[in-house]
């Protein structure tokens, strides 16, 4: 260790951190009292209203949080700075490229798709969790992305205040239109347990909820051509 | 007859099974090091207590996907620091690390001389100051490292980086610090 390394682990011994909180207390309340995480479609719309209706109704928090939605596996976060995140281009990391029936297999459902003149050949999967095909509406490339609602922050996007998150209905089901700044994509590992892979994306995205899953848009569509391709989906 | 201590592994499979005070137990042994890292990261004492807290909670929840045999501590640091960094503030607004009062001195410390003392909260104020101003990814590196005695795999996991990366970030700060010394000697 040079003498340098080693002044710095002397001055970390020097530092004046704030007093160290005890946290156990407060974690068993939540840990104890936390709501079932699949909800109902009607409380997570409800949810959903609610935290629209607060987002605009009372200043800022303390947190640099600042305004959150929830909806299905996903969860949205204003922020007040996006972290450090690879940019992507939309058709590179969306994972392994599968056949899609290996892909369906390895996700453990069908994936629903919107009325198309042939199936797409592959899909890309992450872990196994997460499968994305590649589709093309109103002459762009569009993602269509499927998970199951299997933990409330299975996928998460945190987004700063030049980004609009609406909320939209889907066929009767609640959704999310989120359009604007570039926002950061995360989301969690069935298989391998808590990972977050940081991506940054400049699409528009449709999230919503449809049996037991949530499925996400992200493309350069418009926010009702983006809508019509949803609603498309049966 | 006196109950032996319930190790780590035994603890994380009682708080897999639905055992609060394992958790508890859990908690209290990594609260002091993930707040502190999530004050250094998120630069705010209040922010840093709320990641902490979110971090313990969201790991508990995703306890059933952690990887039986596995080390607990990078695990709760990466799901903890990543909480932290969602809530960064920017440079201007964060706290900036302070000394210790010159009174507090730790147990079992000898007591230098006040003129060695001086001299050498001169030293560390400088090299404070120093590493304040490194850019925040060498700073982040060097926090964790040196301040927060992380191992480089640790950091590794509460930076969201590679160990290669830590490695290599934590070169480029010492070399930076040691030209930013140079010119102030």
């Amino acid at each position: 260790m040079s003498s340098l390394e080693q002044r710095l682990h002397e001055l970390g011994r020097e530092l004046a951190f704030p007093p160290e909180p005890d946290l156990a207390p407060r974690v068993r309340e939540r840990v104890r009292g936390r709501p079932f995480p699949w909800r109902a479609v009607a409380i997570a719309f409800a949810v959903v209203v609610l935290a629209v209706a607060v987002a605009f109704a009372v200043p800022p928090a303390r947190s640099a949080i600042l305004r959150w939605f929830h909806l299905g596996g996903a969860s949205v976060e204003r922020v007040e700075t996006l972290p450090r995140a690879k940019e992507r281009s939309q058709a590179s990391q969306l994972g392994r490229p599968l056949p899609l029936a290996d892909a369906e297999r390895r996700i453990g459902f069908d994936l629903i798709l919107p009325p198309l003149d042939r199936k797409p050949a592959r899909a890309y999967v992450i872990g196994d969790s997460i499968a994305t095909v590649l589709l093309r509406s109103h002459g762009k490339t569009v993602l269509l992305s499927e998970f199951p609602s299997f933990g409330e922050d299975a996928l998460k996007k945190l987004a700063v205040n030049g980004t609009v998150i609406e909320p939209v209905d889907v066929r009767g089901k609640p959704g999310l239109w989120i359009q604007g700044a570039p926002h950061v994509l995360t989301w969690m590992d069935r298989e391998t347990g808590y990972r977050e892979r940081p991506i940054l994306v400049k699409g528009n995205v449709l999230l919503w909820l449809r049996s037991g899953r949530t499925l996400r848009l992200e493309s350069r569509l418009s926010k009702p051509q983006a809508l019509g391709l949803a609603r498309s989906i049966r | 007859m006196v109950d032996r201590p319930l190790d780590e592994a035994e603890l994380v499979e009682r708080a897999r099974r639905g055992d609060l005070e394992a958790w508890e137990t859990l908690v209290r042994t990594y609260q002091g090091m993930a707040f502190r890292t999530a004050y250094v990261l998120a630069g705010n004492a209040a922010d840093a207590e709320e990641a902490a807290q979110d971090g313990f909670v969201k790991a508990h929840r995703a306890l059933g996907r952690f990887r039986r045999g596995a080390a607990l501590k990078p695990w709760l640091l990466r799901i903890v620091a990543n909480e932290a960094r969602n809530r960064r503030r920017s440079a201007a607004r964060r706290e900036r690390l302070t000394l210790r009062a010159a009174a507090q001195d730790r147990p079992g410390d000898a007591v230098p001389s006040p003129e060695a003392a001086l001299l050498a909260r001169e030293s560390h104020e400088r090299l404070l100051a120093a590493v304040e101003r490194l850019s925040e990814e060498h700073r982040d590196a060097v926090a964790c490292r040196y301040f927060l005695d992380l191992s480089e795999e640790e950091t590794a996991a509460a930076l969201g980086i590679r160990k290669g990366t830590v490695k290599s970030r934590l070169s480029r700060a010492l070399e930076r610090l040691r030209e930013t010394l140079e010119e102030e000697a």
